[in-house]
């Protein structure tokens, strides 16, 4: 393993990644800049700070409202998905012997193969019929659609911990809810860890079901809003983009801090 | 743990369960693991699989998506989506969109996969801003790539006397599916460049130096020891990159609007647009349906193709 | 035995979260004794000007709140939401054939016997009557646009040019000023929708004035009496500019506002956008010179916004209560002014002389509608228009608009 490094490929890869941050040195140059810095050059690197088009797209969007909503609609589904589609795969894996868990899994499973433009015309009539055309029900959803995918995943998993352990539990008294909460939980952590990752990624970055679901623009997510503002803005380019900043901010602030924790978690869920 | 239990005898009301002790135990146990699933079945049905199945109704009337009434018309839509052009554009934009980024994202991931796995400098920085793209807002990174090619590389063209850089290429009809599988391209390499470079960290090290002390050059050493560990991987990005490039949607909302005309203009966003603006809601109910099946039927198919050619390897 | 109880707890909230949210809705229209009035409309560039007026109403009224909401693509977010049965109370759009569907659904409150309609000038009736072909009225006219040619006068000036008054004129004009170096139109051909404008002018002028009447038959004759708008329309095109297909809509009202082109072929909306980006601009709005017959040429406008009222609206009174209110002299020349439109009620005149020569016509009566308010939804003229604009093929454009009209009807 002593090997040189290999400096074409060191090159070869650091122009790639160049590809990758320009776009994002771009949006950071422009949401600094005023209208006439912006006019003179979009690439140059801003020299005055202006921080002034934050502080005014914070006013034009109800950036605050907004942060809130993805907030609240980001952490209740991540704790409901969590805690309930855990449990359902937990049932099914344990129980795939038995002909009603086995189609069951492969009722989940198949769904990921049915894509959501044939459901989004009824779903949007039905949410709002019973009420749902909120952020509660946008949680719902969220919840619901994620265990395709989850219980795929949990299963996998699930199945490859020894049944002793639960054997175990089960001599000393314990219920099955209690083997699953107080065992089988537990050792899920590293399986949360990537289910939890793809669900805060989905849930926060997610479009198409807000612009459907939600009817009161008080409850607009922050992918909303900035479609929502596009008019707003008018040729204001400077204010679009300190917006659309503010609205990537709080993901890669969390991704500089856990980044190895997050590419691992979605690396394991896809190879499951 | 007892109270537990008295739980769960609650939930039991048949009496036949109440006359044997040892099987009520047992009994119990299946009650839990049924309260575990049904409720989620139940709702996945009320939430997913019922309005899958609405869709599919509606697909036989005309109703317009506003109008109080409705009748049947049979299998008319249906007939009627194979005569339509826009629908027929539609797919053939999607699929050639599709086909291209699956070949695209595959290539530009793997190459970078093998450079990252290489012995260079700064690997895990790299790795981390190859990965950046992914938590990315879809929608907010098509608002930004939508600049660029609208003003930033015009301006530029102008500035250095670039005839071909000085059009917007999101306006041009011939051009514009390329803007938008650049930005499809950016954002969904980042995926599969890590599933990629997870699998090559497979590839055990002395595989190499044994196939170099043969006389083995690069290429020959990438197609014997490399690409057969990685197949597997091949198989989940050239499917996710194609499904996910099938369901293209926000880039679209974000930079044309499925124009110029409707050259841009997928099946998802002519089954948003037509099915809820157009008045046109059974009829895209119907290219739902088929939208459905042919998906389902590039999966299968994509499955079975790969995995036979990996056994074959 | 802990987890079980949390397991529960967690259940029990998510279950009153739910319902929480459900019961929440039905509260909201008794709200500490107020009545929730919900105002949708689809004038976002209006906002502040609604706000204002609202503000006042509140105070007359303090017992109504009165809830504004302007979604973008509002022509979507309303039919979504009347499919949903989640209607507001008032909704306010243009008299197009989303009016029309809207009409025809039942989801609104007739008004033709009342007496709100009285303020209304007969002409801007007429159309919602020929937008639906009934005798019934479902919304009250309230505001008017019009088309015409937006002109730097400043650029007119410096060219010694003077205002066209017929086709020939106006195609000579152009060559004049591209032959100066300069930029006849500002085109903004990236967003579909910047077409219509310019065609509706070209069509209503063209079309011929029994072309209606043959619709309401069940002829789609676009194919024929189209042609001459269309090809005109690849006339226009070619007096534009480098990069015209890539340009939007709010960087065309920039470039415009900063002297980048002579005229600029939009509605009377952009011109408070175009004012707002250079306020030192000079501009002039002349009627689009359609033909070579001046005596005959007609400007277009069309019912901007109306008000419409909810058939299952829980407060009826309160709702109509807000629009008598926007009736009003003083609210309704507010908005007139503040958004620069024309208003379909009489005795309000817009005063602002930048349209002057506009209004000259309207008052005149030489009026005619948008004719893309009767081209039904699913047929997407616009975009038609803008391969059009790229291409150039006249036949093959007006081969798709009769193909997809006659598709749409095919289909009902």
């Amino acid at each position: 393993m002593r090997e040189r490094t290999n400096w074409p490929v060191t090159i070869f890869i650091a122009l790639g990644s160049v590809a990758i941050l320009i776009p994002l040195y771009i949006s950071i140059s422009i949401a600094l800049k005023n209208p006439q810095e912006l006019a003179e050059s979009a690439l140059s690197l801003p020299l005055n700070f202006h921080w002034e088009n934050f502080t005014k797209a914070i006013e034009v969007t109800n950036f605050f409202n907004a942060f809130k909503n993805s907030s609240i609609i980001t952490i209740f589904t991540l704790v409901f998905t969590l805690l309930t589609n855990s449990l359902v795969a937990y049932g099914i894996a344990r129980n795939m012997h038995r002909k009603l868990f086995r189609n069951l899994y492969y009722y989940f499973v198949s769904a990921l193969f049915i894509p959501f433009p044939i459901i989004m015309l009824p779903i949007v009539k039905q949410t709002s019929a019973l009420g749902l055309n909120n952020t509660a029900g946008l949680i719902l959803l969220y919840v619901v659609y994620g265990m395709a995918m989850n219980i795929f995943i949990y299963v996998g998993y699930i199945r490859s911990i020894p049944i002793e352990l639960e054997e175990a539990a089960i001599v000393d008294g314990c219920s099955t809810w209690g083997v699953f909460w107080k065992v089988i939980f537990p050792l899920l952590t590293p399986i949360n860890a990537t289910v939890g990752i793809l669900t805060c990624l989905w849930a926060w970055n997610d479009f198409l079901l807000p612009l459907v679901i939600l009817s009161d623009s008080a409850d607009a997510t922050l992918p909303l809003v900035q479609y929502v503002f596009q008019t707003e803005f008018g040729a204001d380019y400077n204010l679009a983009f300190a917006s659309y900043l503010m609205a990537m901010a709080p993901m890669v602030i969390v991704y500089l801090f856990a980044q190895k924790w997050i590419i691992g978690g979605v690396v394991k869920g896809a190879i499951k | 743990m007892k109270s537990d239990q008295l739980i769960l005898n609650n939930h039991q009301s048949s009496p036949a369960d109440l006359a044997k002790s040892k099987k009520k135990k047992m009994n119990g146990r299946m009650m839990a693991y049924y309260l575990m699933v049904i409720p989620a079945a139940l709702l996945f049905f009320a939430f997913h699989t019922f309005p899958a199945i609405q869709g599919i109704y509606y697909s036989f009337t005309n109703w317009n998506g506003i109008n109080l009434d409705y009748d049947f018309v049979g299998f008319k839509n249906y007939i009627n989506l194979f005569k339509d052009t826009a629908v027929r554009d539609s797919y053939l934009f999607t699929f050639k969109f599709a086909i291209f980024a699956g070949v695209l994202v595959n290539i530009i991931s793997l190459a970078v996969a093998i450079g990252l796995n290489a012995k260079i400098k700064g690997r895990n920085f790299f790795r981390a801003v190859y990965f950046l793209p992914n938590i990315l807002s879809v929608l907010i990174v098509g608002f930004i790539f939508n600049f660029v090619f609208t003003s930033i590389i015009p301006n530029l063209g102008e500035k250095y006397q670039i005839e071909f850089l000085t059009e917007n290429i999101l306006g041009n009809a011939n051009l514009a599916w390329i803007g938008i599988l650049i930005v499809f391209i950016w954002q969904s390499c980042a995926f599969n460049i890590i599933l990629y470079l997870s699998g090559l960290q497979t590839v055990p090290h002395e595989l190499y130096e044994a196939s170099s002390l043969d006389g083995a050059n690069r290429w020959q050493q990438f197609w014997k020891i490399t690409f057969p560990v990685i197949a597997p991987f091949f198989t989940i990005n050239m499917v996710l990159a194609m499904k996910n490039a099938l369901m293209v949607f926000d880039q679209i909302v974000a930079m044309t609007g499925g124009g110029p005309g409707t050259v841009t203009t997928s099946i998802s966003y002519l089954i948003y647009t037509g099915g809820l603006a157009g008045g046109e809601f059974a009829f895209q109910s119907a290219n739902g349906v088929i939208y459905f099946i042919v998906i389902m039927a590039i999966s299968v198919f994509q499955l079975k193709v790969l995995q036979k050619r990996e056994m074959d390897m | 035995m802990k987890k079980t109880v949390s397991l529960l707890a967690a259940s029990v909230l998510s279950i009153s979260l739910l319902a929480g949210c459900g019961s929440g809705d039905n509260a909201g229209g008794a709200d500490n004794g107020k009545v929730k009035i919900e105002f949708f409309h689809y004038k976002r560039e209006a906002m502040d000007t609604f706000d204002k007026l609202i503000e006042k109403f509140e105070k007359e009224n303090p017992n109504i709140d009165i809830e504004q909401a302007s979604p973008p693509d509002a022509g979507t977010v309303i039919k979504t939401r009347v499919s949903k049965g989640d209607v507001p109370d008032i909704i306010s759009i243009g008299g197009d054939m989303g009016y029309n569907e809207l009409s025809k659904a039942g989801v609104f409150t007739d008004l033709s016997k009342d007496k709100v309609l009285e303020k209304v000038q007969p002409a801007y009736i007429q159309m919602l009557k020929d937008i639906t072909g009934q005798e019934k009225i479902y919304g009250v006219p309230f505001a008017a646009n019009a088309v015409g040619v937006i002109y730097n006068k400043a650029i007119f000036n410096e060219l010694g040019l003077e205002v066209p008054k017929t086709w020939d004129e106006f195609v000579a004009l152009s060559e004049t000023i591209q032959k100066a170096g300069k930029v006849p139109f500002y085109h903004t051909y990236k967003d579909a929708w910047t077409l219509l404008p310019s065609f509706n002018a070209l069509a209503a002028n063209t079309q011929g004035a029994d072309f209606y009447e043959q619709l309401n038959k069940g002829k789609v004759l676009a194919e024929k009496r189209y042609k001459e708008a269309v090809e005109k329309m690849v006339v226009l095109s070619k007096y534009g500019h480098k990069n015209q297909q890539g340009v939007a809509y709010n960087d065309g009202n920039t470039a415009f506002a900063n002297g980048e082109s002579a005229m600029y072929l939009q509605g009377i909306w952009a011109i408070p956008e175009i004012i707002k980006a250079n306020p030192d601009i000079e501009l002039g709005v002349f009627p689009f010179p359609a033909t070579n017959n001046p005596e005959e040429i007609k400007v277009i406008s069309g019912v901007d916004l109306l008000y419409a009222l909810s058939a299952k609206s829980e407060h009826p009174k309160e709702a109509k209560k807000f629009i008598e209110f926007m009736l009003q002299d003083e609210n309704a020349k507010q908005y007139i002014e503040e958004q620069n439109a024309f208003s379909a009620l009489m005795g309000i005149a817009q005063d602002n002389p930048t349209v002057a020569d506009l209004k000259v016509m309207m008052e005149n009566g030489a009026v005619t509608d948008f004719p893309d308010h009767y081209i039904p939804t699913g047929v997407y003229p616009d975009k038609t228009l803008q391969t059009l604009a790229q291409d150039k093929d006249v036949d093959s454009a007006l081969e798709k608009i009769q193909k997809d009209w006659e598709k749409v009807q095919s289909r009902k």
